[in-house]
């Protein structure tokens, strides 16, 4: 019984030491706070940051992006920190930056307050729907003094998204149906930027509103929805045409779909449709020429 | 009929074959020194190359201007201490519930504190909380609670089969896994993708626990959690007989199963919440010594506790660089290496495994 | 009737393993200090029952057992173990454990602080490893002897358990011959030298007659007999208890019992003699 006593008395001693020594665990730092001052090394750790910082005119100052930053070309030649699911703290240090943007989800979040509790400088923003992505611009640009560049940007894009609305709001709005995976079938459903990228190039979600957001769906529900056009983001950005094929071959079973009727199945390259940035433009266009080619003839 | 010097030299024999306190000192303090020598040398490799000179200029004021300091300091020493933290609570526990379940397939999840430390990290991670307690995640939090809730919940129900049952205890846990393995199958069905993958990245086992307050407690409790089951070292051997015959003998076995399982529950519980789930530390490491140094619990315990430790830290130098600059899970190397160096330690040893015959 | 100062006293024990059917009904006996105990009787009647009872592995439906004149549940596990040593016919090996570290376990309950054996308890283990010849494979694991030099280890961990009583599950069921004899006489002597008091189950009724002071006879329809093996054993008895006709014969002090069934060579020895007299 004595050897019991005296080991738990030890251990408390040991905990209040600890307490004492390092002092209480680091209360988490909402890393926030905007820091309007002149940046000179900016660490990125997602594609569509970087893209954004290259587009606010940052690429001298941008020393470190993740393995999947490849756009502009610039951008892939800039040394790597890891990947976009895994960054890599210790390339993050050794690339000595006095900022940090990040995105807002966990694995992000996590390697941001190990950064903040070390010293460093770190902004998060949320970049889930493309109203945040405006506000990610403005917010970034304010971060790294470019707040004009960001509000010409912003409004640059607003621009040209709206012409294009307005110039697809001539025709009807065709059923999209918008294919993540195709085995098991996943598509993007209504709360997705997916979607809102489809409703601003002219189109609708055929899936109605559902629980998930990427819901898995059935055969049933594919020849339900009587979609007008398929369209599937490519695996890789190479041999689209290939994987056209393949794709026309997948659907063919469908026969009822309209759009397969119609030989309407597109894959479109991924990256300025998978990535909530400042090529968004650029998705959309690629998207609604897919709804409404004729529109698009010059 | 043996002369006086033939008795004697039987009783050296013999006496050679015991465990003394001399021989557990001289292995621990051997273990302890290979482990140091391990965690040293495992601090200097990673990604990016650290100078030691520049490590021991000191920290700068400003962050970005002694990497090599931080890198050191801040995120490679802390890992280290964590792998050996967690590997150490991981092997002697593995080794309490091997002893306790009679069974050489038991780990220290089997008794459902997988699937109760999972799902509790799920519902953290669902939940969308962001508050912390003392700094913790809620995810790591929650493991705690999940972990440690569903073992109590296995012990209760292994118990309402008979107060010595062991085949009921396994199989409580069995149902306890499969059920909240079903509950956390349904919850990745609703939840959002980059919960889903925060989530099982989370499990998979992660070394990401930095802060010194954390990694002070949590290695105080494993090292007390070891002394603790040293103690219980001779009841653990006679229980090895079983039940009855440890009894006969004089072990309060109820009160050294509470005791042994309680501690052993709650050092996995302290591993999993700061480092999710890595696997085959818990059964291999008390395999691998008790083949090498015999089954006495007095020394499988503190010596299965520093060479977890020393394996842990060493899997989990070889996840950093393998394929940098992604990491692999740690699991996965645990896996791989622990295999086959088990089947060679099972050959070459395998004389001297009772059970093998 | 209950004697009094018996070191075990059994009064108006009943159990059942399940609450329909009843294994011992109303048994009571007494053992006195340094006697040797016999158990007797067929399979199915008890005999390990009975031990596991008197050990408190077990909890009887009524009646009670005391040791050394205090209730047997009141005693906790280690001050039962001071009293009483077990050596139980099971065993399974998990984990390799060396013979003289299993018998090194019956000291358990006297180890120092953190758990190390002393040099008198080195002593005794040696002690008790000489006198069942087991010291020639003192580190070898347990689990590559045969099951009757497994069965000698687990009688010397009893005996390193340094009790004063000794309850034996058929101690002698997988010995050859010489062992048989050699456990036997070992046990005597520990009887004889050291007054421990013994209780062992046997199959054994000649070994029985030979070297018990009394022997207690269970049958499978619950009947009991305690007493001195003269008057305990007899063919009849034997014959009504087992059911198998023996040929009883007489050797000294005592008398030996050869069952001999239809085929048997001499099986007409036994219709020819009358009831219980011994046979030249």
């Amino acid at each position: 019984m004595k050897r019991w006593l005296a080991l738990s008395l030890i251990v408390l001693c040991w905990v209040g030491v600890g307490f004492a020594v390092f002092g209480r665990p680091d209360v988490q730092n909402q890393a926030q706070k905007p820091v309007p001052h002149h940046v000179e090394r900016i660490v990125s750790l997602a594609p569509n940051l970087t893209e954004i910082l290259f587009a606010l005119g940052l690429d001298e100052q941008v020393v470190g992006v993740t393995l999947h930053c490849n756009y502009p070309s610039a951008a892939a030649e800039k040394s790597k920190v890891g990947t976009f699911w895994q960054p890599n703290i210790e390339a993050v240090i050794a690339a000595k930056p006095d900022l940090v943007i990040a995105l807002e989800f966990t694995q992000q979040r996590d390697i941001v307050e190990r950064l903040t509790r070390i010293g460093y400088d770190c902004l998060t923003v949320n970049v889930d729907k493309v109203g945040e992505l405006f506000e990610a611009i403005e917010k970034i640009g304010f971060a790294t003094g470019k707040a004009t560049q960001a509000a010409k940007l912003a409004s640059n894009l607003r621009t040209k998204l709206n012409r294009l609305s307005a110039l697809m709001a001539t025709k009807e709005r065709l059923r999209v149906l918008w294919v993540i995976d195709r085995e098991p079938l996943r598509v993007a459903g209504r709360d997705t930027f997916v979607n809102e990228l489809i409703e601003l190039a002219g189109g609708q979600n055929a899936i109605g509103p559902t629980v998930h957001k990427y819901p898995p769906i059935g055969s049933e529900q594919v020849i339900a929805c009587g979609a007008d056009v398929i369209i599937e983001p490519a695996m890789a950005a190479e041999s689209l045409a290939e994987q056209q094929k393949t794709a026309l071959e997948h659907w063919s079973r469908f026969k009822n779909v309209p759009a397969v009727a119609n030989q309407r199945v597109y894959v479109i390259p991924p990256d300025t449709v998978c990535r909530l940035g400042p090529r968004l433009y650029e998705g959309v266009e690629t998207v609604a020429r897919c709804l409404r080619p004729e529109l698009f003839a010059d | 009929m043996p002369d006086a010097s033939d008795r004697s030299f039987l009783q050296i024999e013999q006496m050679a074959e015991l465990l003394t306190p001399n021989k557990l000192a001289v292995r621990i303090v051997l273990g302890l020194l290979v482990l140091g020598a391990v965690m040293f040398l495992c601090s200097l490799i990673g990604t990016e190359s650290v100078s030691l000179k520049a490590v021991f200029a000191g920290g700068a004021k400003a962050p970005a201007v002694n990497p090599d300091y931080e890198i050191f300091v801040r995120v490679r020493i802390p890992r280290i201490v964590l792998g050996a933290v967690v590997g150490a609570a991981l092997a002697s526990s593995g080794v309490v519930f091997q002893a306790l379940l009679r069974n050489p397939l038991a780990d220290p999840y089997i008794l459902g504190i997988s699937s109760g430390a999972g799902l509790g990290a799920m519902i953290a991670v669902i939940s969308g909380l962001s508050w912390t307690l003392f700094g913790r995640s809620p995810i790591a939090i929650f493991a705690f609670i999940g972990a440690l809730g569903t073992v109590w919940l296995v012990w209760l129900i292994g118990r309402l089969t008979g107060k010595f049952h062991l085949t009921g205890l396994l199989l409580a846990g069995v149902v306890v896994n499969a059920f909240f393995s079903a509950v956390i199958m349904f919850l990745t069905s609703v939840a959002k993708a980059e919960q889903v993958y925060a989530t099982m990245f989370w499990l998979m086992g992660n070394m990401m626990e930095e802060d010194f307050v954390v990694l002070w407690t949590a290695g105080g409790c494993i090292v007390a959690g070891t002394v603790g089951l040293f103690y219980l070292g001779p009841q653990l051997n006679a229980l090895s007989f079983g039940e009855e015959d440890a009894r006969s003998i004089g072990v309060n076995t109820g009160r050294t199963r509470a005791a042994a399982f309680a501690i052993a529950a709650f050092m996995t519980a302290v591993a999993v919440s700061i480092s999710g789930l890595i696997g085959f530390v818990g059964l291999i490491v008390p395999h691998g010594v008790r083949l090498v140094l015999g089954p006495d619990h007095r020394q499988l315990l503190p010596l299965s506790a520093i060479v977890g430790a020393i394996f842990l830290v060493a899997a989990d130098t070889i996840a950093r660089i393998v394929v940098a600059p992604a990491q692999l899970p740690v699991g996965v190397v645990t896996a791989i290496i622990g295999g086959p160096f088990f089947l060679l330690l099972l050959v070459r040893y395998s004389r001297s495994v009772g059970w093998l015959k | 009737m209950a004697e009094m100062n018996g070191i075990i006293e059994v009064d108006n024990l009943t159990f059942g393993y399940t609450p329909r059917n009843t294994v011992l009904r109303d048994i009571s006996f007494a053992v006195m200090p340094g006697e040797f105990l016999a158990i007797a009787g067929p399979n199915g009647a008890g005999k390990t029952t009975l031990l596991n009872l008197l050990c408190r592995t077990l909890t009887p439906r009524s009646g009670t057992i005391r040791i050394d004149s205090a209730a047997v549940e009141s005693y906790g596990a280690e001050a039962l173990a001071e009293k009483m040593a077990v050596v139980r016919q099971e065993f399974v090996p998990i984990f390799g454990f060396s013979v003289i570290e299993t018998v090194m376990m019956a000291r358990t309950r006297h180890f120092g602080a953190m758990g190390f054996e002393s040099k008198a308890d080195r002593e005794i283990v040696n002690r008790a490893l000489d006198v069942t010849d087991t010291s020639r494979f003192a580190s070898r694991p347990l689990a590559s002897l045969s099951a009757g030099e497994r069965q000698r280890v687990f009688i010397a961990r009893a005996l390193a358990q340094d009790t004063a009583i000794l309850l034996l599950d058929e101690p002698t069921n997988f010995l050859d011959l010489k062992h048989q004899v050699a456990i036997f006489d070992l046990l005597k002597s520990a009887q004889l030298n050291e007054n421990k008091t013994l209780v062992a189950v046997t199959h054994d009724i000649n070994l029985a007659a030979q070297y018990c002071d009394r022997t207690l006879l269970l049958g499978t329809d619950g009947s009991c007999r305690h007493g001195q093996p003269g008057e305990i054993l007899s063919a009849e008895q034997i014959e009504k208890v087992f059911g198998v006709p023996v040929f009883a014969g007489q050797v000294g002090r005592g008398r030996f019992f050869i069952p001999l069934g239809k085929f048997a060579k001499d099986a007409e020895q036994i219709a020819n003699a009358p009831d219980g007299a011994p046979q030249q």
